[in-house]
């Protein structure tokens, strides 16, 4: 069952409607839904990817994005090493809500997270109304990575996935050299599964 | 199955003619009679209740234990219909009567009549109904007419924004769900409802509790499978009748679980919490913490949308026969027994696999294929579960 080296727990977070689960059944399934269900509280999907040669596991929590949900999806927050904060590049709204999703995150995730700024549904070219480059220069100040997405053509998807996993891994292997962090244990299995955050306790910890 | 043959044959015959367009589904002739009085078609219709016609239906020789069986589960149909009836009759209907009866499923031709009365929607006394009905629906003609009195500006934005979103993903794929009058229906019953509760105002998984509701109203108008109606072809005042009608019927159904709609939703924190003190006893329990699996990861959903994205809207709709009898707070309190019974079932299989299999397999049951049958069991087993757990309570309270 445990065939990988690292187990990493991501949450998607961000506005209603801009393509969550979509990103995420793009990326583990190469599923695409026009029109899918509203995510109720959280759903939950995992890959494994290599990275840097290593097998890493994405545990990916995809939460609901209305604000009624808050309390619930929060709470998914705990022990996450990577964020992917998506908005919709055809709905400013959705970009304008990015700062609150960043607060959130500053309120209920550990403070190491790896947050990357996701501008989905690319192809909808003619609708763009956020420009790329205001979204990137806003998520250099904030210090977040940027990539515009197309869960639909599947575009940059995979590319997404895989920076954030990648810039995971370089985080914590770097870490593991300067301290024997203890490694925490993960329901599912006998290896590694990291959090970035190493004062998060080592037992009783809930991976999810 | 010949049985269920059976029973649409008999629905066929007791409706009068309809008008048949065979792409987008048959309006039955008596439509508008049935809108100034929802029990006109069983209750005063000209010729008695055709009687099943046996001989008939079973003319391609079946073996004779076969037809027997058959004979005796359509002639227990016919009876729990003519009991429906004699129970529907009376000026005043014995609402204890009638939940008995409901509680073990209500014949699909009745329910649209059947269902506001358990929820109190419409007046057990018969001579009160018409004028409630037509009191009712021009309340929320006027409630529409007023939360829409000015352009979309004056709409609450942020109820309206996420209603827009939801409603193109209600039943996405359904015909019915899919078309603009159905959607424009919908839209108006979410948002009057929203702006009337402003402590919840519309949250995601209301559009799906609509469903059941629209449906069975829409069915009693209807010849043909409501799921493939196209409802712009309904008369205004059809479609206004099964609008307003779903409106108040989800009202009432909401009224006793507001809680979990709220503010950090405290009615879905209780309802898992002591949905997991249910199903603690069981062996599944252990192994659910030995994998870390927390029930709220699961269960949820099970609450927030009443097991609907578990299970289908037909299933669903058998389903709220029996909790509409249960009577008010079924939808809160019977429900976690429904639940827990329903989490217990898959038992076996869980039991062998880890977190990640647990919460994967949970997120999409396999029950496709159930049938009134699974449903059935299912709610024996909750009644079951119920009987002990309120025994247990009382024994403990008397020590």
């Amino acid at each position: 069952m445990a065939e990988y080296d690292y187990l990493f727990k991501i949450v998607l977070i961000g506005d209603s409607g801009v393509g969550k689960s979509n990103l995420l059944s793009r990326f583990t399934r190469n599923e695409f839904n026009l029109e899918s269900k509203s995510t109720i509280g959280v759903e939950f999907a995992t890959r494994s990817i290599n990275v840097d040669g290593k097998t890493v596991k994405a545990q990916i929590w995809d939460t609901a994005g209305q604000e009624r949900y808050r309390a619930i999806t929060s709470a998914y927050y705990r022990g996450a090493v990577g964020a992917l904060l998506v908005y919709d590049i055809a709905k400013h709204a959705t970009y304008v809500n990015v700062t609150r999703w960043l607060k959130e995150l500053r309120d209920h995730a550990d403070s190491n997270i790896v947050i990357m700024l996701v501008g989905n549904k690319s192809d909808l070219k003619h609708l763009r109304a956020v420009p790329t480059e205001e979204a990137k220069s806003f998520a250099t100040e904030n210090e977040l990575s940027f990539i515009e997405t197309s869960a639909l053509d599947a575009s940059n998807v995979e590319s997404a996935f895989q920076t954030i996993l990648t810039d995971i891994h370089r985080i914590v292997s770097s870490k593991s050299l300067e301290q024997s962090a203890d490694p925490i244990r993960g329901p599912t299995s006998d290896t590694i599964p990291v959090a970035i955050d190493s004062s998060t306790p080592a037992t009783g910890s809930k991976c999810c | 199955m010949v049985v269920g043959d059976f029973e649409i044959e008999m629905e066929r015959a007791a409706s009068t003619r309809t008008t048949v367009n065979p792409d987008q589904g048959s309006i039955k002739s008596d439509a508008m009679e049935l809108v100034d009085d929802p029990f006109h078609r069983f209750l005063h219709s000209p010729q008695p209740l055709p009687e099943p016609r046996f001989n008939h239906r079973m003319g391609h020789s079946p073996r004779s234990s076969d037809a027997e069986k058959l004979l005796r589960e359509s002639s227990i149909r016919t009876n729990r219909r003519i009991k429906f009836i004699d129970c529907l009759s009376k000026d005043d209907v014995n609402i204890s009567e009638l939940r008995k009866l409901a509680w073990a499923g209500t014949p699909n031709d009745l329910r649209a009549a059947v269902w506001p009365i358990l929820l109190g929607y419409l007046p057990l006394p018969s001579n009160l109904r018409a004028s409630t009905l037509a009191r009712k629906r021009g309340e929320y003609s006027s409630l529409v007419e007023l939360a829409f009195a000015r352009d979309r500006q004056g709409l609450d934005q942020q109820i309206w924004h996420q209603i827009e979103i939801d409603v193109p993903r209600t039943r996405p794929g359904v015909r019915l769900w899919m078309q603009a009058s159905t959607q424009r229906s919908l839209e108006r019953i979410l948002y009057v409802w929203a702006i009337r509760h402003p402590a919840s105002g519309y949250v995601q998984g209301i559009n799906d509790l609509v469903t059941p509701f629209f449906q069975v109203f829409l069915s009693a108008y209807i010849d043909s499978d409501p799921e493939e109606f196209d409802t712009s072809l309904l008369p205004s005042a059809v479609l206004n009748a099964v609008e307003a009608d779903s409106f108040w019927c989800l009202s009432r159904l909401l009224d006793g679980i507001q809680d979990n709609y709220i503010s950090a939703q405290p009615g879905i924190q209780r309802s898992v919490k002591r949905m997991a003190e249910l199903v603690a006893p069981a062996p599944l329990y252990v192994h659910l913490e030995s994998q870390n699996v927390e029930f709220m990861q699961f269960a949820f959903r099970w609450m927030n949308c009443l097991l609907m994205r578990e299970i289908s809207v037909k299933n669903t709709i058998r389903m709220w026969d029996t909790y509409l009898a249960e009577g008010a707070d079924a939808f809160s309190q019977f429900h976690l027994y429904v639940c827990s019974a329903f989490l217990v079932k898959w038992s076996e299989k869980l039991r062998q696999m880890d977190f990640q299999g647990i919460i994967m397999f949970l997120q999409s049951l396999p029950t496709q294929d159930w049938g009134d049958h699974e449903i059935e069991m299912l709610l024996s087993e909750a009644f079951v579960l119920n009987s002990i757990w309120h025994n247990a309570q009382s024994h403990f309270n008397a020590k």
